[in-house]
């Protein structure tokens, strides 16, 4: 009989903690959800299980801190993958020195830009899906809404989205962190950065009130 | 004492004047909407629509209430977001009536005041707001002082969406509610672009691909019923995330698409899969009218918070998230 501990609920999914083979895992698993159409329903949990699957491996493979997969069960729609010891980089925030939350969002910036220079877009970039070891060391977690063959315009709206995470919730620090995940972005993808920061500028005008 | 308060509401197609006072009660609530022939709306005819329409609007809403110009202790219009024009209109039509009543102005958030209205209504202290309309599409919640928008739109909005599926279709203006009816007679789903990205989201793909299943000869139905489960499911994914994310305990539904049953269905599923309150705002105080900007009216002048008309100039662009809430305890 294996043990779980639900660790936390999102929007989408339950995260499971148990020990097996020895190991400390995590279990994602992505519940139907009655009040969609059964078609979109079905199409959305496997698609984002077997994207989450496949881009956490990517995005290992670009030298990007990810948790390792060993299973994946398309009929459950969940993936079975390391557990990670941290806590939320969203936790941390007020909690740790000023440079502290700047070298944890260069870092963040950092990843996004490993990813970016891969051509993968992360698509839901918030402070809550990176997380924090004892160490200092830093994962990036949550791959069900990532892409491959990113155009200017994904990564754009990527950077977009860790502008408006920001905003929302870390609104007493989002300028400094901002501006530290860009330094961090910047710092990893050169020159190119400018066309990408550009975009993410006309994309928050472009939504807004027309 | 409770103080009345004249509320003025004109930020796109809408005219609307309600009164309301300051112990809750929507004492009146008018309003006229003008229909354009084809295309969208036109700002500027828009705004002669507000004049030629707006005093006759306001007396209709006196006399509905009961009351005189002289009851009127405080006059609210929306000063923002929306189309310049109308809002300009508008706010003309409201410096005059609070300079000729010498009684204090005050300069509401049209997206603000769908919400506390929809707060008023429901009883609910602290919801997730689901806004959808025309010219809106957010989740709003409150945090740190401010109505913060968590999700949007990244491109238009989902009645502007439907909108112009609509026009394509023959449709109408607003199309909304002949999509739905169509829609209850679909049968087949048809896959449509489904773009979540973060807790915001993007409708354009969406109109594309559904006007080419029209061209391309799937029927109707089938195609307004393809349209409602994509768009909503959407919406329904954003705000689960935002209720996730804020662990908040209330579902607020509102804005001129709230009318939609499905949309209310799915997102009454989603309340219940998160164990949160529910509440759709009825169809009289959802849409644009005047007494949403009256009863904010009256909460931000009891916050203090009125504007001097020679400072009064409207925020066409104004954000959600600009404005430092008062009234709510952080
Ligand atoms: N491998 C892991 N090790 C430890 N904790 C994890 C791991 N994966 C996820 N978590 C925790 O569970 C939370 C939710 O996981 P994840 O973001 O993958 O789920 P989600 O349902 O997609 O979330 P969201 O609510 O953002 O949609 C994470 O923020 C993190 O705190
Ligand atoms: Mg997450």
């Amino acid at each position: 009989m294996v043990e779980y501990t639900v660790i936390a609920v999102g929007a989408e999914s339950e995260i499971l903690r148990t020990r097996l083979w020895s190991r400390e895992l995590v279990v994602k698993r992505r519940p139907a959800k009655p009040y969609l159409h059964d078609k979109i329903d079905a199409y959305l949990r496997r698609y984002r299980t077997v994207r989450e699957c496949k881009m956490l491996a990517y995005a290992r493979g670009l030298g990007i801190p990810t948790p390792a997969v060993y299973a994946v069960d398309l009929a459950e729609c969940s993936i079975v993958m390391d557990y990670v010891d941290g806590v939320q980089l969203k936790e941390l925030v007020g909690h740790v020195s000023p440079e502290q939350l700047v070298r944890l969002c260069k870092r963040f910036g950092e990843m996004i830009a490993g990813l970016h220079r891969g051509d993968v877009v992360h698509g839901d970039p918030t402070t809550s899906n990176v997380l924090v070891e004892p160490s200092g060391r830093m994962w990036i977690v949550d791959f069900g809404l990532a892409d491959v063959n990113a155009t200017v315009e994904m990564k754009g709206v990527d950077l977009h989205l860790v502008r408006r995470a920001l905003e929302t919730t870390h609104w007493q620090h989002q300028e400094q962190m901002l501006k530290a995940v860009l330094d961090g972005y910047q710092s990893i993808v050169g020159d190119g950065a400018d066309e990408i920061t550009r975009r993410m500028e006309e994309i928050r005008q472009r939504g807004r009130y027309h | 004492m409770v103080t009345i308060c004249l509320g003025l509401e004109g930020t796109a197609h809408s005219f609307g004047a309600g009164v309301v006072s300051s112990d809750g009660k929507v004492m009146s609530n008018v309003w006229d909407m003008i229909r354009p022939q084809k295309g969208g709306i036109h700002p500027r005819e828009a705004a002669r629509h507000h004049s030629e329409k707006g005093p006759t609007i306001i007396r209709h809403a006196l006399e509905e209430a009961g009351v005189t110009a002289q009851d009127i202790q405080l006059v609210a219009f929306s000063r923002g977001p929306g189309l310049g024009p109308c809002l300009r209109t508008t706010a003309t039509m409201a410096r005059v009536l609070a300079l000729h009543l010498s009684v204090p102005l005050v300069g509401v958030n049209h997206c603000v005041a769908h919400i506390e209205i929809g707060c008023l209504e429901s009883g609910f202290q602290d919801p997730v707001t689901v806004y959808v309309s025309g010219g809106n599409t957010q989740v709003i919640a409150f945090a740190g002082g401010r109505f913060r928008t968590f999700g949007e739109t990244l491109d238009i909005a989902i009645g502007n969406m439907l909108d112009v599926f609509g026009r394509s279709a023959g449709m109408r203006f607003p199309a909304g509610p002949e999509i739905e009816r169509e829609a209850q007679l679909g049968r087949e789903y048809h896959a449509l672009p489904y773009s979540v990205k973060g807790m915001d989201l993007s409708y354009s793909g969406m109109l594309t691909a559904a006007r080419r299943l029209l061209s391309g000869g799937v029927p109707l139905p089938d195609v307004c019923f393809s349209i409602q489960e994509t768009a909503f499911g959407m919406l329904a994914e954003i705000a689960e995330r935002a209720i996730a994310h804020t662990k908040k305990r209330e579902l607020l539904l509102t804005g001129g698409v709230a009318r939609n049953s499905r949309l209310t269905e799915i997102l009454s599923g989603v309340a219940v899969r998160h164990d949160v309150r529910f509440h759709r705002v009825s169809p009289s105080l959802a849409g644009d009218q005047g007494a949403m900007i009256a009863w904010t009216g009256i909460l931000q002048y009891l916050a203090g918070n009125t504007v001097d008309v020679a400072e009064s100039q409207v925020l066409p662009r104004w954000r959600t998230d600009e404005q430092e809430i008062r009234w709510r305890a952080m």
